[in-house]
C-alpha cells in the first residue's frame, strides 16, 4: 500500500525516543510508505519492518547499518557482522530490552515497510523525526559509494 | 464551451485515479499476472512463461509445503524470485549441496520458509542464501496461462524426496 498510515508503537524497545512515559501512554506516530518504495534509507532512520520472526507483526526500529558496513553487535552470536547485499542492521534505540538485529541478525530490505517521519500525539510530543545515528553505534566500517 | 472541455478533462482524470486506486489495490490484495524468467523451475514453469499469482493465501497465512510462491529476492528487494516451499518453519530441510558425501539437515527457524527451484540443477535458492522470510512472500502461483499447451494448474514437484518427514 502506498501512503500514509498511523501506527501506534508498543513497549520499551525505542526509548526514550518513542513512548518515554509510563506504559499506559503510548506515542502516535506518522508512518510514510512512499518514501520507502525504491528501499532508500539512511543510517539513523526510524523504519517500521514486518518481523523476520513473526510476519503476522510489525516492529519500529532504528537503521543503524547499510550493506557493507562492519557493526560491532551486542549480544549476537557474531561478535563483529558484515551487513550482507540487500540487508540492514536495525536496533532500538533502548538497548537490552529490544528485540532486534543482536537477536535475529541483518533483516532484508524487502522486509521493510515505511519511515516513520512524525509523532503526532500526544500534543507535546509533537516533532519531525530526524534520522539520528547514536554515535556509540555507529558502523566500525561504513560502505562508501 | 471551454467549460465543457475542461469538465470532461476532470472527470476523465477523476475515473482514472478511480481506476488507478481499484487496480492498484486488486493486484497488492488479490492477485495479478506474472511473466516468468529464467530456468530454475523447469520443467514446471518454463521461460517466458506467463502464470497467475494470487495475494490471498500470503495475507491469511496458509501459504502451505509445496506451493510455489513469488517472493521478494532476499539480496535484492527490487527483484523477485518464483521457487517452491520445501519446508515451512519448523520443518527439516537437507541443506547439504549435491556434491557433498554426508547430508546434513537443519530446521527451518520460526517466521521463515525454504525455497527450492524445481530444476535443482540450476536453481539459486535456500541451498545457497538460507530460509527466506515468511514476509518476502508475495504471492502464490496457481495457475499457467501462457503457453496454451500447457495451460492449466501447476504440477506437483518432480523432487519429492526433497520434502522430509520428521
Amino acid at each position: 500500500f502506498k501512503g500514509f498510515v498511523i501506527a501506534v508503537p508498543v513497549g520499551a524497545s525505542m526509548q526514550p525516543s518513542l513512548n518515554p512515559g509510563e506504559r499506559q501512554v503510548s506515542d502516535v506516530v506518522l508512518l510514510n510508505h512512499w518514501s520507502i518504495r525504491n528501499y532508500e534509507v539512511q543510517r539513523g532512520d526510524i523504519v517500521s519492518l514486518v518481523s523476520p520472526k513473526n510476519p503476522e507483526q510489525k516492529i519500529i526500529k532504528r537503521v543503524i547499518a547499510l550493506e557493507g558496513d562492519i557493526v560491532k553487535t551486542i549480544g549476537y552470536k557474531n561478535k563483529y557482522v558484515k551487513i550482507p547485499d540487500g540487508h540492514i542492521w536495525v536496533e532500538g534505540d533502548h538497548h537490552g530490552h529490544s528485540f532486534d538485529s543482536n537477536a535475529f541478525g541483518p533483516v532484508s530490505l524487502g522486509l521493510l515497510h515505511a519511515r516513520a517521519t512524525h509523532i503526532l500525539w500526544p500534543p507535546r510530543r509533537w516533532q519531525k523525526l530526524q534520522p539520528m545515528l547514536p554515535p556509540e553505534r555507529t558502523p566500525l566500517h561504513s560502505n562508501q559509494e | 464551451m471551454l467549460r465543457d472541455v475542461m469538465g470532461k478533462t476532470f472527470r476523465l482524470l477523476g475515473y482514472t485515479i478511480q481506476y488507478g486506486c481499484i487496480a492498484h489495490c486488486a493486484f497488492e490484495y488479490l492477485g495479478g499476472i506474472v511473466v516468468c524468467s529464467g530456468p530454475s523451475m523447469e520443467p514446471t514453469i518454463q521461460n517466458s512463461d506467463i502464470v497467475f499469482s494470487e495475494n490471498l493465501s500470503r495475507h491469511f497465512y496458509c501459504i502451505q509445503k509445496g506451493d510455489i510462491v513469488i517472493a521478494k529476492s532476499p539480496n535484492d528487494p527490487k527483484s523477485n524470485i518464483c521457487k517452491r516451499v520445501i519446508g515451512l518453519e519448523g520443518d527439516k530441510v537437507c541443506i547439504s549441496s549435491p556434491s557433498d558425501f554426508r547430508k546434513s539437515h537443519s530446521y527451518v527457524p520460526k517466521g521463515h520458509v525454504w525455497l527450492e527451484g524445481d530444476n535443482l540443477r540450476n536453481s539459486t535458492d535456500s541451498r545457497c542464501y538460507g530460509p527466506v522470510p515468511y514476509g518476502l512472500i508475495r504471492g502464490r502461483i496457481c495457475f499457467k496461462i501462457w503457453p496454451l499447451n500447457d495451460f492449466g494448474f501447476l504440477r506437483a514437484s518432480p523432487n519429492g524426496h526433497r520434502f522430509l518427514n520428521d
